[in-house]
């Protein structure tokens, strides 16, 4: 080979791991990005008078004397719009049928579309549900829906795929008295609605109101919470005292062989064969609950991040130098107060490392809580019921609402909150465990 | 063998070695050593790189239990006890034998829990007691002076001189009756090495005091008796100042006077 | 002066002190065998719970039928076309990963300058340590219809989508490993080479690669169990159809895979715990199960024979 083709190929090789190193920053900037992007939206974003409304009626906050005052401008902007429908209601009965035949299916579609707008009617009977008792409480989705009464959605198949056609409805009811309907909302939605700027932080701790229409995700952070804590509460002790006994105790041989595969292995078992396990053994087997329960959950997460705490308490505790446990030795002290005193503290940061990443996993794991803990929709898990209830989740709650919930489209904003959370939950252990780790390099260098 | 003290009363045996051997699986690294070493006084062992100091000093505290398949053989005795008897408690032994190591050792605790660790471990007391303990402790290590503004600083922050300081305050405050130093000062610098040798010439009488070194002017000045050691046996073991003028041994010769080692 | 503490003990203070080292070891050792039986537990209980479903013809139609029509009437459970739905989205989620894994390990443990890779390195922890059902919300909502938008796939959960996100999934752990066995390779077998005059790209590619290939092949192993053992992903990105695409490599066809199939079937079938449809999921489980292990095993025996190769004989 000649020399510049060398020279190529390794530039072409140089370049390619580079590129490979790329690509990687690539997928974590687009996997991250929209989510980022679009989950602050469930905290930051321009409620209108609907979201203060709602959220004085179920959360009792808010400045009530201000929002009335608000309200009755609404109201009267509100007004133009009902008098419209109810004018040209009054209208459609004098039409000739014809005509009426029509105009009504389009009349009654408008009218829907506004009251998914701006909420019910003054004065008809309130709807049950309550994503029906208030207009769109989000700006972004009330100008969607403003959309909703300004056209007739309808869709094209004569190509090779189906292309939507939007029609206005405005030409349909040129001279009718639902005419003012359409020009008002088209240009003053924004007095209709009166969007402002809002911050929701309680978006974290709510609970959620309607299969998460309004509300917040207080439920499953806080079952998320419970199943990691109580996972690592019972990985912990196990997963220390395993990695004591293997550095320090065990002798090397066929128990010692047999245990570590055993270990080895179990890191190996797909998630969800934990999942089947818990149910089939803490919960058909050793009953420690009725049904699916925060224990049963915690103690299958528990058995997941086991070889991987176990792991990072060996490594922490391997690292720790020779020269401490002598120098206690020389002192007096027995094998075990040195391990006490001397080799867990200085190991601690490497083991801390290791727990706050496999806490990290612990919140995210889905598989291993849909037969042990998981439920869809409940309320906040009180820490006396955690032997007998199952719990929302974030990482199951946030498949849930975005492929069984019965209006996905209409929640995307709770699906990039949940994302966005339970990312934020999981990068900040994460960050931790990096700030950590520095933490003991520095330490061992000096 | 009669070996006197610098008072010139005959010495008593603090530590004595009975045809005791030491094995590292099937290699004796210590060979049927026969030695009585004097209360109160500093002996040296001296001999070249891989002869077995290190493995005989560590066998006065047990220290190399820690080995696995190291193994003792005969009898070596302090205060007429056989250390490597079944009946030994091995923390009590350490805690009357103290060690300083090669390189300072302290532990990644503050500087005052690093001297009050042995006394915890042996008692529990009340904070002005220890306080006392501490501050005589360092005092014996003459590093009070430089530390007592700084007592709960981090101990990894000391300079090394300082840290082998207080490595042998920290041995001092268990109250052992032995010290043993495995080449103390062979990490250090000249002038922290001299502060060292000061203070074992000041330690000695109090505690009997048994240090390996691989410097014969070290192991000339400071030490009262000395052992030369070779591949495993001890060769030659007398009052300093004749060992190191009148060599009974061709090896110890040799090797005082640097053609081997 | 000083006191002087008796350090033997009598024949009884032995005896005693005997027995509380040894429960102290006991008590170590049983904590210790509980966390590391617990695969075994694990085991047992996952085929206690399959071999119900293990009766003459039902075994045969398991393997070879793709006919799974679990709660019909007459319930059929042919899992073939599951069991091809694990295995296309594995086999493409490592093909699409491994190259680029490869070459990342490389990157890092060779091109990359310390302190560049300081920064590089948590790149590739965070992507490891993103949840997976976060990672399916991302296939769902914005990889789906970005496949259904310029691919024209007729759905955009299919067999490509939930392998392009196993292959990021996968990444994390090839590198990482990779890279170790790279860097385990040593600096002196890189000098020789380049002392002969090799450019970078020679030395890397034919004798830093090929002496860390076992390290490399276990980096596959585990990149391997990582994506045929990951759920919530192909739940939600595979389209969860049970059938062999035709032709086979049309990666553009719903898919639908074992973990698929047992999360998203326990709901219904735990309530009939007992039942065919439950006992087939725990096969389901067991084939999984028994997968990884021969995965485990075939890791153990290269690295062993790596060793074994080290040691000279
Ligand atoms: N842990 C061990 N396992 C096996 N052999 C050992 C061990 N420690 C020391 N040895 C061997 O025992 C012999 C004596 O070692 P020792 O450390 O006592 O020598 P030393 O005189 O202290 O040497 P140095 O002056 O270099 O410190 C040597 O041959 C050494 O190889
Ligand atoms: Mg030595």
């Amino acid at each position: 080979m000649t020399m510049w083709k060398r020279k190529l190929l390794d530039r072409l090789f140089s370049g390619s791991a580079y590129g490979a190193i790329a690509v990687m920053a690539f997928f974590l900037v687009i996997v991250i990005g929209p989510i980022f992007l679009k989950g602050i939206g469930a905290y930051l974003f321009e409620g209108t008078i609907d979201y203060r409304r709602m959220m004085l009626n179920q959360f009792n906050r808010g400045d009530e004397q201000a929002l009335d005052v608000e309200w009755a401008e609404v109201k009267q902007e509100r007004k133009i719009i009902y008098d419209a429908l109810f004018a040209f209601e009054k209208e459609l009965d004098n039409m000739s049928s014809s005509r009426r035949r029509e105009l009504k299916p389009a009349f009654k579609q408008t009218k829907e579309a506004v009251a998914i707008l701006l909420g019910p009617e003054p004065g008809t009977p309130l709807p049950a549900l309550p994503r029906r008792l208030y207009g769109q409480t989000r700006w972004e989705r009330a100008e969607l829906k403003a959309k909703d009464v300004l056209f007739e959605e309808s869709w094209d198949y004569s190509g090779a795929q189906g292309k939507k056609v939007m029609t206005p409805r405005a030409p349909l009811f040129k001279g009718t008295a639902l005419e003012p309907l359409f020009s008002k909302i088209e240009k003053d939605l924004e007095s209709l609605m009166r969007p402002e700027r809002t911050f929701y932080p309680q978006f974290l701790t709510d609970k959620s109101i309607d299969a998460h229409f309004f509300g917040g995700i207080g439920p499953e952070v806080m079952g998320t919470i419970y199943l990691a804590l109580g996972a690592m509460l019972i990985a912990v002790p196990l997963g220390v005292i395993a990695a004591i006994y293997f550095q320090e105790y065990a002798k090397e041989g066929f128990v010692f062989s047999l245990l570590r595969s055993c270990v080895n292995t179990l890191a190996g078992v797909p998630s969800v064969v934990f999942g089947l396990f818990g149910l089939a053994f803490f919960i058909n087997t050793l009953r420690v609950s009725p049904g699916k329960s925060v224990v049963a959950g915690a103690l299958t997460l528990a058995l997941l991040v086991l070889p991987t705490v176990i792991r990072a308490a060996e490594e922490a505790i391997a690292s720790v130098p020779r020269t401490y446990k002598e120098a206690a030795l020389s002192l007096g002290a027995g094998k075990w107060r040195t391990i006490l005193t001397v080799i867990l503290p200085a190991a601690l940061p490497g083991i801390l490392t290791g727990i706050v990443i496999s806490m990290g996993r612990a919140a995210g794991e889905t598989a291993p809580i849909i037969f042990t803990a998981a439920v869809s929709v409940g309320p906040m898990v009180l820490p006396s019921e955690i032997f007998t209830t199952s719990t929302p989740a974030l990482s199951w709650n946030l498949y849930n609402i975005c492929t069984e919930h019965e209006a996905v489209d209409e929640i995307r904003h709770v699906q990039y909150g949940m994302a966005l959370t339970l990312v934020m939950i999981v990068l900040a252990l994460n960050t931790l465990a990096i700030v950590l780790r520095a933490k003991v390099s520095r330490k061992l260098k000096g | 063998m009669n070996i006197e003290t610098p008072k010139g009363k005959q010495p008593e045996t603090h530590i004595e070695a009975k045809g005791f051997s030491i094995f590292y699986g099937t290699q004796e690294a210590v060979k049927r050593v026969d030695m009585s070493i004097p209360k109160g006084a500093v002996t040296a062992i001296i001999g070249p790189s891989g002869c077995g100091k290190s493995t005989f000093l560590r066998a006065v505290n047990r220290m190399n239990d820690l080995i696995p398949n190291c193994r003792a053989a005969g009898e070596l005795l302090v205060d007429g006890l056989n250390v490597y008897d079944a009946g030994i408690d091995a923390s009590v032994l350490r805690r009357r034998v103290g060690m300083v190591f090669q390189k300072p050792n302290p532990f990644p605790k503050s500087i005052y829990d690093n001297v009050a660790y042995g006394p915890r471990l042996h008692q529990s007391y009340a904070k002005r007691e220890l306080d006392a303990v501490v501050e005589e402790s360092l005092r014996g290590a003459a590093l009070w002076d430089e530390v007592k503004d700084r007592l709960n600083k981090n101990a990894l922050g000391l300079s090394g001189g300082q840290a082998q300081r207080l490595c042998l305050a920290r041995a001092l405050a268990v109250n052992p009756e032995i010290l043993l130093m495995d080449e103390p000062t062979s990490a250090l610098d000249p002038k922290s090495t001299s502060r060292i040798e000061e203070l074992i010439v000041q330690l000695k009488g109090r505690y009997t005091i048994a240090i390996v070194t691989h410097n014969m002017q070290q192991a000339a000045r400071i030490s009262d008796v000395t052992a030369f050691f070779y591949e495993g046996v001890m060769v030659e073991f007398d009052e300093t100042s004749q060992l190191f003028t009148r060599p009974k041994e061709k090896r110890t010769e040799d090797y005082i006077t640097g053609r081997f080692g | 002066m000083k006191q002087t503490e008796q350090f033997i003990l009598s024949e009884a203070d032995v005896r005693r002190r005997k027995f509380f080292t040894g429960l102290g070891q006991t008590f170590l050792f049983a904590i210790t065998s509980v966390a590391a039986l617990a695969v075994l537990a694990i085991i047992f209980f996952i085929a206690r719970d399959a071999l119900p479903f293990f009766s003459g013809s039902r075994t045969w139609a398991f393997f070879t039928s793709k006919e799974w029509y679990p709660t019909s009437a007459t319930p059929k459970f042919g899992a073939a076309a599951i069991f091809a739905g694990s295995f296309i989205v594995t086999l493409t989620a490592v093909l699409f990963a491994v190259p680029p894994g490869i070459l990342a390990a490389v990157c890092l443990s060779d091109l990359l300058p310390f302190n560049v890779r300081q920064v590089v390195k948590p790149v590739v922890e965070i992507l490891a340590a993103i949840p997976s059902v976060v990672y399916g919300f991302f296939a769902l909502v914005v990889l789906a219809p970005f496949l259904q938008d310029t691919l024209g796939a007729a759905s955009g959960v299919n067999a490509l989508n939930a392998s392009i996100i196993l292959a990021i999934m996968a990444l994390p752990t090839i590198v990482s490993v990779s890279e170790d066995a790279l860097q385990a390779a040593g600096r002196e077998l890189r000098e020789g080479s380049y002392a002969l005059g090799a450019t970078r790209a020679e030395t890397l590619l034919k004798v830093v690669i090929p002496s860390a290939m076992s390290g490399i092949f276990s980096a596959v192993l585990l990149g391997i169990m990582r994506a045929l053992g990951e759920t919530m992903v192909v739940w939600m990105a595979s389209g969860n159809a049970a059938q062999i695409p035709s032709p086979f490599y049309n990666l553009l066809q719903p898919i639908r895979t074992l973990t698929a199939t047992i999360a998203g079937d326990m709901g219904e079938a735990d309530q009939m715990t007992g039942s065919a449809h439950y006992h087939v999921l725990f096969a389901m489980g067991l084939s999984l199960l028994i997968f990884s292990f021969l995965c485990n095993l075939a890791g153990e025996w290269v690295v062993n024979r790596q060793r074994k190769r080290l040691r000279g004989a």
